[in-house]
């Protein structure tokens, strides 16, 4: 008798804190607090330290000022250097477990909104505050004339370099944009600075949406592009003539052993590449990081015979999600996000573009090289990504054919499969 | 009589009430997802339309033994698989055998070999991809081998040792678990045996051909049939070391299935290589019961 009732107790408790523990995420997800604040929550990728606490910063300055009204809560999810960050978002798509506000990466914002996952913004901005905001980032987040995303930060890609090791080979980087390195100047540079030990430069800044982000304008500087401006064709683009001279152009560096296929961590700031395409962000890494360090920066390489001046632009910006239920109090918590002084502190801790033109007065450091370069490629030769709903089959259709590539693969056959796929994708989902 | 009855009953429904909270539990998560995989193989699923899911047949099906890559992906799967067994469970039964010794010491070899089974996936594959680096300035095992004169081997960035690569590391990562079950296998043979052995004068091979192989066949054939599930489920060291690369020379039936329902969201698509994926291991397992039952 005694034996069943232990029995029965503990097969109690067990189904009972098995019940227990969902019936909790029923109440975390109806959006209230517990002192009935609404709840917004917040999904954006892992940051730096610097970023990590501007977030705890701002979150709490904004949950003293709306006691009782509105209550923020992030969640910081992991990114890698792959897709993973997108991975989750489709795996909370499947079980509608979406934030309020969602912050996603730039070229991503097309499909989001084309497949009604993300809401317009427009009404939650003024004309006048929306107008401080630089061009390209609005750009970037407009789909079929709708606002859906803006963030505080725009990119940019230059080409950084070692100046011990180019000053010991008598070379000098340009300082004028209109004398920017064409390709040839660039891969003889590589050539010279490759030693036994070091590389002449780093052109892989990662495997997953690094590749196309920073190589599409090797595409652009040669007169073309991944796909057409309207989205609808990619056969005859990044697999066209000038296309293939531009993969040529990327591979010579890596089979003539200028570049390393699968480049360790910080090659280029622990003196392991003499040169490196890198993002902006990265002259707070060098500053802060390795400040014995002798280093320069120079425009990104303009492609032989007129090639356009060219670089990357596009940066992670916040949406609203359509699954949101509670859309106004989220859009009050973008508009907080977005303010001057957000824009102008995020972009700070996060050493990247500040988006918004007035902000600049704040940020004296911009008028000086290093940083002063980044700002005139942003304003002056900044290139979105294509703004298609397919660019999420393009990018890693794309980083997989260029890996294919560096590791010996038939250079047109590997462009024609993205083209193909990239069709097949646009036609099946998005042609009306 | 009557109590005793009356006890078993209680006993049995007791049982019935332990069992509960597990067999829910399975429902929930193995059960009803393993039915919603097989429902979805027979439609579009996309993942960004969840309201727009059609049935569609056989589609999936046909197009599958139509895709190039999915064919490529159940080779590859294999390649790993048959590579990967034989070579794990003899490093296990190697290293089982050097530390069964009552010698001095030899703890410290065991819990060394058993160490990098109790490390994560991704930690070893991460620094594997850091030795196996082709450039011989970061790799380590490149560095051995320039110094020896030779030239250095891409050896996750050439499609043709790529797979192999994966092959030497993950066997490096995981006998150590077999090991173990080796280990336990070799204490159940009587010393008996060997000391009778060793009296008729059979030396340390033929004791080791005639004593220890027969004392461990059921051992070995248990460890053959867990080695070879879990070799056709790799999908971490693909993740973290190739991506499925070079030009899908790794790319295997568990990533495939991630890159068609994740990156290009044919949830129905990827629902399809799951099934297929199911069909292949559930009769692998059955084979394989059937050839251990068989003695």
């Amino acid at each position: 008798m005694k034996k069943k009732l232990v029995c029965m107790v503990l097969a109690a408790t067990v189904i009972t804190t098995a019940l227990a523990s969902c019936g909790k995420k029923n109440s975390e997800n109806d959006g209230t607090s517990a002192d009935g604040a609404t709840k917004v929550t917040i999904w954006s990728p892992t940051d730096e330290p610097a970023v990590e606490e501007w977030w705890v910063e701002k979150i709490s300055e904004f949950n003293e000022e709306n006691k009782g009204e509105i209550e923020i809560s992030r969640e910081a999810i992991v990114r890698a250097d792959s897709y993973a960050y997108e991975d989750k978002i489709n795996a909370a798509l499947t079980s509608n477990d979406l934030p309020d506000i969602l912050y996603v990466d730039g070229p991503n914002i097309a499909n989001y909104a084309a497949n009604d996952v993300i809401a317009p913004i427009d009404d939650y901005f003024t004309e006048e505050d929306l107008a401080d905001f630089v061009d390209s980032i609005k750009v970037q987040g407009t789909y079929e004339d709708k606002l859906y995303a803006l963030g505080a930060t725009e990119s940019s890609v230059a080409l950084y370099y070692n100046k011990d090791m180019t000053d010991a080979a008598n070379i000098e980087m340009p300082t004028k944009l209109e004398d920017a390195l064409t390709w040839s100047e660039y891969a003889d540079i590589a050539a010279k600075l490759t030693t036994d030990t070091v590389v002449g430069t780093n052109i892989i800044m990662d495997q997953g949406e690094g590749l196309p982000y920073v190589l599409e304008q090797f595409w652009i500087s040669n007169h073309t592009d991944f796909v057409s401006e309207d989205g609808k064709v990619a056969e005859g683009y990044v697999n066209g003539e000038q296309g293939i001279e531009a993969a040529t152009f990327l591979n010579d560096l890596i089979q003539n052993g200028y570049a390393n296929v699968n480049p360790i961590q910080k090659e280029f700031h622990n003196g392991n590449a003499a040169t490196m395409l890198g993002g902006s962000w990265e002259v707070a890494t060098l500053q802060n990081e390795y400040p014995d360090f002798n280093w320069g920066v120079t425009y990104f390489p303009v492609a032989d015979n007129d090639g356009e001046n060219t670089s990357p632009t596009g940066d992670w910006a916040a949406c609203l999600t359509s699954s949101s239920k509670n859309s106004e109090a989220a859009g009050k918590v973008l508009n907080f996000l977005m303010n001057k002084d957000n824009v102008a502190s995020y972009a700070k801790a996060i050493a990247k573009l500040p988006t918004r033109v007035s902000t600049y007065d704040s940020l004296p450091e911009y008028n000086e090289y290093p940083l002063s370069l980044f700002k005139e490629q942003s304003m002056n030769t900044g290139s979105p990504r294509p703004r298609t709903p397919s660019y999420t089959v393009l990018s890693p259709g794309f980083s997989k054919a260029m890996m294919n590539i560096f590791t010996g693969a038939d250079i047109k056959t590997e462009l024609d499969q993205v083209a193909a796929d990239y069709e097949d994708d646009y036609s099946k989902n998005y042609s009306k | 009589m009557k109590t005793k009855t009356r006890k078993k009953k209680y006993e049995k429904r007791a049982a019935y009430i332990f069992v509960i909270p597990a067999v829910l539990l399975l429902f929930a998560f193995l059960i009803l997802p393993g039915i919603s995989t097989i429902r979805y193989a027979f439609t579009d699923y996309n993942i960004m339309r969840p309201d727009d899911i059609n049935f569609i047949g056989l589609q999936n099906f046909i197009n599958l033994f139509q895709d190039k890559d999915f064919l490529k992906s159940i080779w590859n799967t294999f390649h790993f698989t048959i590579f990967v067994v034989p070579f794990q469970c003899l490093l296990a039964l190697g290293l089982a055998l050097l530390v069964s010794s009552r010698r001095r010491g030899v703890s410290i070899f065991r819990a060394a070999y058993f160490s990098p089974m109790v490390t994560s996936m991704v930690v070893v594959a991460i620094l594997w991809s850091v030795l196996y680096n082709p450039n011989p300035n970061n790799g380590l095992i490149n560095a051995f081998i320039v110094k020896l004169g030779l030239e250095p081997i891409g050896f996750l960035s050439n499609p043709k040792t790529a797979m192999n690569s994966i092959v030497f590391m993950s066997a490096w990562q995981a006998a150590g678990y077999q090991m173990m079950i080796f280990l336990a296998g070799l204490q159940g043979i009587p010393e008996e045996q060997y000391e009778a052995g060793a009296i008729d004068g059979a030396g340390s091979i033929r004791r080791f051909i005639y004593i220890t192989l027969p004392g461990l066949k059921n051992v070995i054939k248990y460890v053959i049939m867990i080695t070879m599930i879990q070799a056709m489920k790799i999908f971490t060291q693909p993740y973290v070391m190739t991506k499925g690369g070079p030009q899908n020379a790794t790319r295997t039936l568990v990533y495939y299935i991630y890159e068609q329902g994740f990156q290009s969201r044919n949830f129905g698509y990827a629902c399809a290589v799951a099934t297929i994926f199911f069909v292949i291991v559930i009769s692998m397992s059955l084979v394989l019961k059937k050839i251990i039952k068989a003695d």
